[in-house]
């Protein structure tokens, strides 16, 4: 799970163009959007694209992205159970 | 009609700035991209100026070095600003980046944040929002830079009646990693700062 986290961050960190921050930035943790990092309804949906297009995870419901979208911890537990590749 | 007056003049190219006619010296990084070298120069923190276009960058960079002779904060709303951009290529160069993220059925990615940049107004909203700019932005397509244009189309965006003092007016374009920005401050005020009357000779000077 360690792997996948900072896996995540690096991917996140490069898909949303974070290009100030490291993976040591990033509180597995912390809010993705609000306070934690600052995200915006346009990551959001690149988020959507990064999950589909690394791990196979298509959304159904773009509703669904607010849980799974709480922070890197919540986003790696859902994509270990959910990933098709 | 109330006299103008050009209060900065910016120009930015692939390799060179130049504030009111002065060369501004970036230090360029080899590795680094040649905005993101003068955003650092700008010691500036706007995490949002990474996710733009180039085409919103350059415009960006511009507008920071033109408030930058105002004393004004970026956080204070700005009732009497206007800006108004023009260029060629309109968001081309981010048109071809967004349709290689769909040019390939096996590999069909749309990119929601490229995506948003594929209209070139977005650049004056870049601008607009970073330093609460109230009043009117536009962007216009002309095919070449054009001085004439460039001038009148200052008059009529300070035209009197209209309650607009300053306006951010100019040409930003960029294209297949060509920039050409000349962007201007104009104002209705004539103070400390004044570089010299808006007209076109005073346009054609800094086209460097």
């Amino acid at each position: 799970m360690d792997a996948l986290v900072q896996e995540l961050k690096e991917k996140v960190i490069q898909a949303l163009n974070l290009e100030d921050m490291t993976p040591d930035d990033i509180d597995a943790n912390a809010p993705l959007f609000g306070e934690g990092l600052g995200l915006d309804s346009i990551d959001a949906l690149e988020l959507i694209v990064l999950m589909e297009r690394n791990y196979g995870i298509k959304l159904k419901n773009a509703n669904e992205g607010k849980d799974i979208f709480k922070s890197i911890q919540v986003m790696a537990d859902y994509i270990s159970k959910n990933r098709t590749k | 009609m109330a006299e103008l007056f050009i209060q900065s003049a910016v120009r930015i190219t692939s390799d060179q700035v130049w504030v009111n006619g002065e060369k501004v010296n970036i230090t360029h990084e080899k590795e680094s991209a040649w905005l993101t070298d003068i955003y650092r120069h700008l010691e500036i923190q706007y995490p949002k100026f990474f996710k733009m276009d180039n085409l919103c960058k350059a415009g960006f960079l511009a507008s920071e070095f033109a408030m930058k002779g105002t004393n004004l904060e970026p956080s204070e709303e700005k009732r009497d600003w206007s800006v108004l951009l023009f260029n060629r290529s309109s968001s081309l160069d981010n048109d071809q980046n967004y349709q290689k993220t769909i040019a390939d059925d096996s590999n069909y990615f749309p990119s929601p944040a490229v995506f948003v940049y594929t209209l070139s107004n977005i650049v004056t909203g870049e601008i607009a929002i970073r330093n609460k700019i109230m009043g009117e932005s536009c962007s216009y397509i002309m095919e070449k830079f054009d001085e004439t244009q460039l001038y009148e189309n200052g008059l009529i965006g300070l035209a009197e009646g209209k309650g607009i003092h300053h306006l951010l007016i100019g040409w930003v374009e960029y294209l297949d990693d060509k920039c050409d920005v000349l962007l201007f401050h104009v104002s209705t005020e004539k103070d400390g700062s004044t570089i010299c009357p808006w007209n076109i000779i005073g346009i054609k000077k800094y086209f460097i």
